[in-house]
């Protein structure tokens, strides 16, 4: 009598060699399309409060911040006066075509006074810029 | 006599067996990480600070911020209640020129006093046109 052979199932290895390539090259594209925020978060701010206060839908070309010392910030760098964001954001805006590409985000210290804010809010609209004014919604 | 043995060469490879788990944990520590940021503001576009004849319009209506306190066209009241005059004028209807509510503030205004109206005139579909000092 013949001895059924059993089938010996051989075991399927995986191959993980390229799993290394795998997650080099994806951390290369994490890399790549990742941005280096120019928030500057780490402003001492408080922002203002508001109900009319919405996530921000369109992309903004600057960021404009004023904190709580008067010092303004230009997209992370410290500028000295509201002339230079006037300068920055027309320099910015030169070959900008729909109004989606004019948004500048706003953020200041609800604190502050008129004579400190006032002056970048005008030099951002005088250089054709929408302003995104950055608050907390009240709850 | 007893054989020495011979002392086994090691080879000069790099061990990279575990690249890929130094990989994986670098792409969980990025993951983790970042942040993504999702900012919630006002949007105001407001004019160039060209002077029209519409922000000289009588009819324009005016706020005036006086440190807490606010007035429309010379009345006070509070933001509810300018809240509820700005649903009321339908600046969203109307025509570009039509929507101008002019924003002046008394010195030493603070920002969120600021902001306040600021939203609320955009929020209702008002243009906010700045009065400058000596207007």
């Amino acid at each position: 009598m013949r001895r059924s052979r059993r089938k010996r199932r051989k075991p399927v290895p995986v191959p993980v060699a390229s799993m290394g390539d795998i997650a080099f090259l994806l951390i290369i594209f994490f890399l790549v399309c990742s941005e280096v925020s120019k928030d500057k978060s780490n402003l001492a701010v408080k922002l203002p409060f508001s109900q009319y206060v919405e996530k921000i839908k369109a992309q903004v070309v600057a960021r404009v911040a004023v904190d709580e010392s008067g010092e303004i910030w230009f997209d992370g760098a410290r500028v000295d006066s509201a002339t230079d964001v006037e300068w920055g954001i027309r320099a910015l805006l030169t070959k900008t075509v729909s109004d989606d590409q004019r948004h500048v985000q706003f953020k200041c210290d609800s604190a502050l006074p008129k004579e400190q804010f006032e002056p970048v809010l005008k030099a951002i609209a005088a250089a054709g810029g929408i302003i995104e004014a950055v608050g907390e919604k009240e709850q | 006599m007893r054989k020495h043995s011979k002392e086994k060469k090691r080879g000069g490879g790099i061990p990279t067996d575990s690249f890929s788990d130094i990989a994986f944990l670098l792409i969980i520590y990025f993951l983790v990480a970042t942040t993504l940021v999702k900012v919630s503001a006002v949007t105001a576009d407001l004019p160039s600070g060209e002077k029209s004849a519409q922000t000289e319009s009588d009819k324009t209506p005016i706020v005036n911020l006086r440190g807490a306190e606010i007035f429309l066209n010379d009345k006070k009241m509070t933001m509810d209640g300018l809240e509820e005059r700005l649903a009321a004028l339908e600046l969203a209807s109307k025509d570009p020129g039509d929507r101008v509510i002019m924003l002046e503030s008394a010195k030493g205004t603070p920002y969120g006093n600021y902001f306040q109206a600021l939203a609320a005139i955009s929020a209702n579909g008002g243009v906010v046109a700045i009065v400058e000092e000596g207007d």
